[in-house]
């Protein structure tokens, strides 16, 4: 029974990882940045929504203005800080991400205090269901369901949509992708767009999850995502979901069983590393 | 010299032996580290481990460099393996590995550290006049190390590693070499900070500290020594000067990193070396 | 006459498509032997794999006596091999002249250690100085790559190689992307390495410069070797016309 429990509540946290690690994938597939300031976005939706939710009394509400917003900002990012530097080498716009990161979180240290906020009504994460034996609460069901549903329909405008064709397209071949009328700008757009309307919901979840937000909360996310997109080879969305998965049902059984030598956050990383030692090309990566 | 001015002095002293260290790995040899507090780390637990011990200061220095540059050449060869772009993240993860171990062992001291260090025996001023030699001789070496052959190779293998194969250079032994010197150096920081703080605790040597040391090589100039050095005593200073800089030191960081990358990617250096082409200009 | 390098049975797969298909042919000390063939032949990839650059499916490579197919290619250089890509890459962050020196010191950078403790660069930049002037880049020295137009760059390559002291040079198409006068210039600047006993291996496209030049050819079709001999003899060699004309 603990093996399944672990593992369910490994793919729970592989899903919100999914959410994130999509994003950094989708932006690293197109622009080779390493986008840490990812960490800043989700940070920003998890946030937004606590904010909302508390003076409006409505979730929902929170949630949305928290897609949209984190949305914006993935865009605005990109606009200012990543395009000018396309043509230099990826060490600058990934140092630039990592500033924007710290002013981020710094700033929401600054204005919400490092300690954060809680929810104010917030039931979901005690009322569990009880699934053959397993407890899940409310927050990690809707975490599955979100991250499935989101990168399904996703998967189905990427595959069946003008735009989600002319998308693909330009990830594997910019230059072709232009020649036949499509829009790199507008692309890139809609890559920061959804990359980061996923995090921002993906953090808004996490903080009902443990029904608090505070500023450093995007951190340790974020550095798993790169773990993870390492791992399902950089730039496959195929690979990072696969990745994602894996790595949350990996640290659920590392924290229990190496709970005396390792940190539970270390975990990841160190399955990261061993993993490059055998494949460098990660799990899925092309040689 | 003051109490505070020679602790004031350790600390400028220590941060540039660390900056000018992972400027031998990033800035010389283009191999981007996010990790390198881990062997500042490496460094100052095992020197801390040995002096508790009754190891005696030189040694246990030696010892911390020897540890931090063994397990920076380990480190190295993963490099050598991934892909570039893979590397930051990896060196990452070497960062969060080595505090996720060193936080649940107790033999180190667990999250409480290691306290109780022995005095160096040198008193305050005497200590500081010590790391202050130590940090001029690594920028004695590190302007060596530069103006060598060694470093006309680490530019090549920064530059172009295909490029530099076709002209017989051993580009992996230069990383690992790279890699296995900046780390050690990193490692003999940490020794230098035992005797100087009396106590360690891992969160000292955690990702935030990693940025840190970045944002002063960075700052300076990725792969000038004397700007890599200024910035380092610069950014050091100001948190002491202002106390509005010591408030906000984080989020002054992550801003000069922004502004300096997305203005003057070359850093104090490269504006240094603007100024000056100027003026040659002008008769 | 001694064998100076030769390849043995060389093939290589790129995702079910057969680059080479059991190449072998030799190189003589102090010959000039230009390989040629149409397009997807597997010249390149021929020259890569000699160069280490690229790692054969099967087959050796020999230096001499001595099999170097699992050696890398820095290796390879040490053992007397020089290279040029067919899309020149120089150090864009060094001087013309700092290209040419890096290459000049190759004893120093050997090793690491013996890197650390060489101080002086004025004897490679003493030669490399001479090589440029004898390739025609005197003018150059100081100046970026980038300033320099695509047929200096491609000169700036061959310098590079030559400055490695090699006794077998491998040139990847150097007159590709050169007008008519400058593909002339540098078929005559190569021609003459052999005479300083740099034997030369050239892959090319342009024939009028090639077989003009070569002591010997050696025709890929298909990633098998069709003919090799004197240039008069295997140009009038049907099949050779016709692996050419379709």
């Amino acid at each position: 029974m603990l093996i399944v429990e672990l593992v369910v509540k490994g793919l729970v946290y592989g899903c919100m990882y999914a959410m994130m690690a999509v994003g950094l994938t989708l932006v690293y597939g197109l622009l080779r940045i390493l986008h840490i300031a990812h960490a800043g976005v989700f940070a920003l939706g998890a946030f937004i929504t606590v904010v909302v939710a508390n003076y409006t009394g409505s979730l929902l509400l929170g949630f949305l203005l928290a897609t949209a917003v984190s949305a914006l900002a993935g865009i605005a990012i990109y606009r200012f800080a990543y395009q000018p530097l396309l043509g230099h080498s990826a060490f600058v716009p990934m140092i630039v991400s990592i500033g924007i990161f710290i002013v981020l979180q710094e700033a929401f240290r600054m204005i919400f205090g490092a300690y954060g906020i809680a929810f104010d009504n917030n039931p979901y994460y005690t009322t569990t269901v009880d699934l053959g034996g397993i407890h899940l609460n409310y927050v990690e069901i809707a975490m599955v369901i979100a991250a499935t549903v989101l990168l399904m329909g996703f998967g189905l405008f990427a595959s069946l949509t003008r735009a989600g064709i002319g998308w693909r397209a330009t990830v594997t071949d910019p230059q072709m992708a232009t020649s036949f009328g499509v829009d790199p700008i507008r692309v890139r757009y809609l890559n920061f767009f959804f990359g980061s309307a996923l995090a921002g919901i993906a953090g808004g979840l996490v903080g009902l999850l443990n029904n608090y937000v505070e500023p450093t909360m995007g951190g340790l996310v974020s550095y798993k995502a790169l773990a993870i997109i390492v791992l399902g080879g950089l730039g496959s969305v195929r690979g990072t979901l696969i990745a994602s998965l894996v790595l949350g049902v990996v640290e659920s059984f590392g924290a229990i069983y190496l709970a005396d030598v390792f940190d539970r956050d270390a975990i990841g990383f160190l399955f990261l590393i061993l993993v490059l030692m055998v494949r460098p090309q990660g799990l899925l990566g092309r040689g | 010299m003051s109490a505070y001015v020679a602790s004031l002095v350790s600390v400028i002293g220590i941060n540039m032996i660390l900056a000018l260290s992972l400027n031998i790995i990033t800035g010389f040899c283009g191999q981007v580290s996010l990790g390198h507090a881990a062997f500042y780390g490496v460094g100052a637990y095992a020197a801390a481990y040995l002096s508790k011990l009754g190891v005696s200061l030189p040694l246990t220095l030696l010892a911390g460099a020897a540890m931090a540059g063994t397990i920076g050449v380990i480190v190295g060869l993963t490099s050598l393996r991934v892909r570039h772009d893979f590397l930051a993240v990896t060196t990452m993860g070497i960062g969060f590995v080595f505090l996720g171990f060193v936080r649940k062992q107790r033999w180190l001291g667990g999250e409480l550290g290691i306290s109780g260090i022995p005095d160096s025996g040198l008193g305050p001023v005497g200590y500081a006049l010590f790391v202050a030699c130590a940090a001029a001789a690594v920028v004695v070496f590190s302007l060596w190390l530069k103006q060598s052959w060694m470093g006309f190779t680490f530019d090549a293998v920064a530059d172009d590693e295909d490029a530099a194969r076709t002209v017989g250079v051993n580009t992996s032994a230069y990383k690992l070499t790279a890699f296995g010197i900046g780390t050690a150096i990193a490692g003999f920081a940490g020794g230098l900070y035992i005797y100087f703080a009396r106590i360690i605790l891992p969160d000292t040597f955690d990702f935030v500290t990693s940025i840190a040391i970045l944002t002063m090589v960075v700052v300076g100039g990725t792969g000038s020594v004397w700007g890599v050095a200024v910035a380092a005593i610069a950014m050091t200073l100001l948190p002491e000067v202002s106390r509005a800089a010591s408030d906000y030191r984080l989020l002054i960081f992550g801003a000069m990193l922004i502004v300096v990358m997305r203005f003057s990617p070359g850093g104090l250096a490269g504006l240094a070396r603007l100024f000056l082409a100027r003026r040659r200009m002008t008769p | 006459m001694s064998t100076l390098a030769h390849i043995e049975d060389l093939k290589l797969s790129f995702g079910g498509v057969a680059a080479a298909d059991g190449l072998s042919f030799a190189v003589t000390a102090g010959e000039f032997l230009a390989v040629i063939g149409p397009n997807g032949a597997g010249k390149t990839t021929a020259l890569r794999m000699i160069a280490g650059v690229l790692r054969p499916d099967s087959g050796r490579v020999f230096f001499g006596d001595r099999d170097v197919t699992a050696l890398p290619a820095h290796a390879r250089v040490r053992l007397g091999l020089g290279f040029t890509h067919q899309i020149v890459r120089p150090f864009y962050s060094f001087s013309t002249i700092e290209n040419v020196m890096i290459a000049a010191g190759h004893r120093l950078t050997e090793s690491p250690w013996r890197a650390l403790f060489g101080r002086s660069r004025r004897a490679a930049r003493e030669r490399a100085a001479a090589i440029l002037e004898r390739i025609g880049l005197a003018d150059q020295l100081d100046k970026s790559p980038r300033a320099l137009p695509l047929g200096q760059r491609k000169r700036l390559e061959v310098a590079r190689a030559i400055a490695l002291d090699p006794k077998l040079l491998l040139l990847d198409e150097p007159l590709a992307g050169l007008s008519s006068a400058e593909a002339a210039a540098m078929a005559d600047l190569v021609r003459a390495l052999p005479g300083d006993g740099i034997a030369v291996v050239l892959v090319e496209h342009n024939l009028g410069e090639v077989l003009r030049v070569a002591d010997r050819i050696v025709v890929l079709d298909g990633g098998r070797v069709l003919a090799e001999g004197a240039p008069v003899d295997v140009m009038a060699r049907d099949d050779v016309r016709k692996a050419y004309m379709g």
